[in-house]
């Protein structure tokens, strides 16, 4: 794949017509304002009828999962339904598009809706047990609530688990939970929580098992901060979480009791694919920037004249476009590249996500800065949109595993082979 | 109810636009979904699915790839027959007429046919009407929304001062236009499904037509005159009496 095909053209253009009518004219309010991006978020999925696509998904998996249960193979389901519509297939490109163009204009939309429906939707889906999927799961897929998913605390980020301090005690047949989480996608505004804690059980911190919950807004004892000020990134919502003695029965223990025994091998499998979902969409937001950047930035070298000649004939300023373009083919193909890999059927290694990650996120960084360096004074202005941008991008090399850690994951790959 | 809507494809009107040697516009590049035409899809899909039951096809005459049509059948239409000739470069109106006329009358049973009013590239508006005096049909322009019941469509025809109601047997060419209703967005589910519905692809061959003449020769294209400079009137605090006395001088107020 060396282009999107003809298909997926027409949905980016009709994605591009719709962020050109429903979230350009918004875009003040979204990145400088404080105006949350769900509601313009839901009517893009409707408009596309991505909402629904993820309810017929979501209800067949579980149709499934119950045929499962009373020990009946459904072969014909499972071959038959995703094929024929062409949407297993073509389905992991398809959630790319979205991605992208949205992250040209609103890269903190697209985490918005992917903490929720992506990383979420996802820990329901893969650790819950059927009865949590039925009761989460469907309304966070579709946003029609908003989930966040909380492991970050204010004295442990990249050692989530070893410094962990949230916890959650035994006490009778219920759970009570304490803790603060930060940083916290959607936090002020979920009506959803999977809360990530350490199970005390009387043993020392880092013998205790990590053990996850999903909570709602409005429990006692659980209090969700206001956004809180930030670099860039602003359409997407961003807080703390403060819990005091929650009570949770273990029908909010993700997994149920069983969770409590799984091993810590088939715990890491889990947040494998976490990580490899989260790192490939940063490629796509990437991509979506870089693209942006560089469509700006021709458009201002062509136009823009100093000492009587457009900027774009000074070599200086052509460095800065090559690379730019170097980096917007690198990107798109290692995007190209998941997707090929994706519809065979093959999961990037945890080492090759990373390594996706970490070149995409520091692309961005570097043809936003490069673009904001293009427009000069111009640049610096909130007006020329590569100013937001060059903030927004920071993030990539910053949330879901900082650009050190990737490092970590893909020497760690090189050196166990 | 079956539907027949004439879609033209046009090249990318936010595109450089360039003529040929002999003065036809260059269609070489990739066709869209004519803007005027999405409303007629629109109202053409709404009637199907009042009505419960029928298809909507579409029409179209261009050369190229049917990158438009897929469009127009991701919105929800269910087949396409698409003409697509060498020797239909350079047809005029009357001969694009005849061409979609002999498409129609292989499409089976229906309705309705609609059209937009007038394209956004040749916008000569006059292809509907001629459409509907070749297949001897009653021709109703302008609607602005159309209702089919008891063996008659009923349309409410806009004019100057309002709309005109107005009704004709079916099947009848109606034209419709633009801006009447909002034209659905494409879904993923629309796009991937467009691929597999069925597009006919004819030559003029296949229609039975005679190709003696296609008329049209572009004898030359000028540059439209360039507007004569404006009056310039200092504002010394009463420039707007000024204004108003020409407002006056040309009748508006
Ligand atoms: C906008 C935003 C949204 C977020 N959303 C969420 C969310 O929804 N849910 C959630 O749980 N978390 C979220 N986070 C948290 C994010 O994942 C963490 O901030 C990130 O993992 C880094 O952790 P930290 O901030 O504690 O940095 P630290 O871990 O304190 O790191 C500080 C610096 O030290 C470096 N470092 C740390 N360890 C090493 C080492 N061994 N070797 C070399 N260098 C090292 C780091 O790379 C970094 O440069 C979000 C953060 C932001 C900014
Ligand atoms: C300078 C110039 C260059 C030209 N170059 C070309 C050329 O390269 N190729 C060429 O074919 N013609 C060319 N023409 C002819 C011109 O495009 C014709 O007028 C055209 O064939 C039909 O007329 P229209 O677009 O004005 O349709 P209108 O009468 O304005 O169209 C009204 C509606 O009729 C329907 N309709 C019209 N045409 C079609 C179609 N082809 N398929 C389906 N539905 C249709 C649509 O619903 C449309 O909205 C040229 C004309 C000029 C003046």
């Amino acid at each position: 794949m060396y282009e999107w095909p003809e298909n997926m053209q027409l949905m980016r253009n009709v994605v591009r017509d719709f962020i050109e009518k429903e979230i350009v004219p918004n875009l003040w309010d979204l990145e400088h304002g404080d105006l949350p991006p769900y509601d313009i978020l839901r009517k893009m999925l409707k408009t596309f009828g991505i909402d629904s696509m993820s309810r017929e998904r979501f209800r067949r998996s579980i149709e499934r999962e119950e045929a499962a249960a009373r020990g009946e193979v459904d072969e014909e389901r499972s071959a038959g339904d995703e094929g024929e519509s062409g949407i297993g297939r073509d389905g992991v490109a398809m959630g790319m598009i979205p991605i992208v163009e949205l992250s040209r204009w609103c890269p903190g939309m697209v985490t918005a809706m992917g903490v929720s429906m992506g990383l979420t939707g996802s820990a329901i889906m893969s650790k819950g047990t059927l009865e949590q999927k039925k009761r989460w799961a469907e309304e966070i897929l579709t946003l029609e609530k908003v989930g966040a998913w909380a492991i970050t605390e204010p004295d442990s980020g990249s050692d989530a688990f070893g410094a962990m301090k949230a916890t959650a005690r035994r006490d009778g047949d219920e759970f009570v939970l304490n803790g603060n989480k930060t940083f916290i996608t959607n936090g002020p505004y979920a009506d959803t929580i999977v809360f990530i804690c350490k199970l005390d059980e009387g043993n020392p911190p880092d013998e205790r098992r990590v053990v996850t919950f999903v909570l709602d807004s409005g429990m006692p004892g659980l209090e969700q901060s206001k956004p809180m000020a930030k670099m860039g990134l602003h359409s997407s919502p961003t807080g703390e979480l403060f819990l005091n003695d929650v009570r949770c029965g273990v029908d909010r223990l993700l997994g149920g009791e069983t969770s409590l025994t799984q091993t810590r091998a088939a715990q890491k499998e889990g947040a494998k694919s976490t990580f490899t979902m989260e790192r490939s969409g940063v490629a796509a937001m990437a991509l979506g920037i870089i693209e942006q950047c560089l469509q700006k930035s021709l458009e201002y070298a062509k136009e823009r004249k100093a000492w009587g000649r457009p900027i774009g004939e000074y070599q200086l300023i052509q460095l800065k476009l090559a690379k730019m373009e170097v980096a917007r083919l690198n990107v798109e193909n290692l995007v190209f590249r998941y997707i090929e890999m994706a519809m065979d059927g093959r999961d990037l290694s945890l080492g090759e996500a990373s390594a996706m990650k970490l070149y995409s996120a520091q692309a961005a960084v570097e043809v936003a800065m490069e673009a904001v360096q293009l427009f000069g004074g111009n640049g610096y202005m909130a007006e020329y949109q590569v100013e937001q941008l060059a903030r927004d991008s920071k993030i990539l090399q910053i949330y879901g595993g900082t650009d050190e850690m990737q490092v970590q994951h893909i020497a760690r790959d090189l050196l166990s082979r | 109810m079956n539907i027949l809507v004439c879609v033209k494809q046009i090249p990318d009107p936010a595109g450089p636009q360039e003529l040929n040697n002999d003065n036809t516009l260059k269609r070489e590049g990739k066709l869209i979904l004519d803007e005027s035409d999405s409303y007629g899809v629109e109202i053409a899909l709404q009637l199907r699915d009042t009505a419960g039951e029928g298809e909507v096809t579409l029409i179209s005459m261009s050369p190229g790839e049917p990158s438009g049509l897929r469009t127009a059948l991701a919105m929800g239409a269910d087949k396409a027959i698409h003409v697509v000739d060498d020797t239909l470069h350079g047809a005029d109106a009357l001969s694009t007429a005849k061409v979609l006329a002999a498409a129609v009358q292989r499409a089976g049973d229906y309705t309705l046919v609609i059209a937009a009013t007038e394209s956004t590239d040749g916008y000569t508006g006059t292809v509907p009407a001629q459409l509907a005096e070749i297949l001897g049909l009653p021709s109703v322009t302008f609607a602005k929304s159309i209702r089919v019941e008891g063996g008659k469509v009923h349309v409410d025809r806009q004019t100057e001062a309002g709309y005109d109601v107005v009704e004709a047997d079916v099947p009848a060419v109606v034209t419709v236009t633009a801006g009447v209703v909002e034209p659905r967005y494409p879904s993923f589910k629309g796009i991937m499904a467009a691929k597999k519905k069925p597009l006919e692809t004819l030559a003029v061959s296949d229609l039975g037509l005679d190709l003696s003449s296609w008329g049209q020769n572009i004898v030359s294209v000028e540059d439209a005159p360039s507007r004569a400079a404006g009056e310039k009137i200092e504002d010394d605090g009463e420039a707007y009496l000024k204004i108003v006395e020409f407002l006056e001088e040309q009748k508006v107020i």
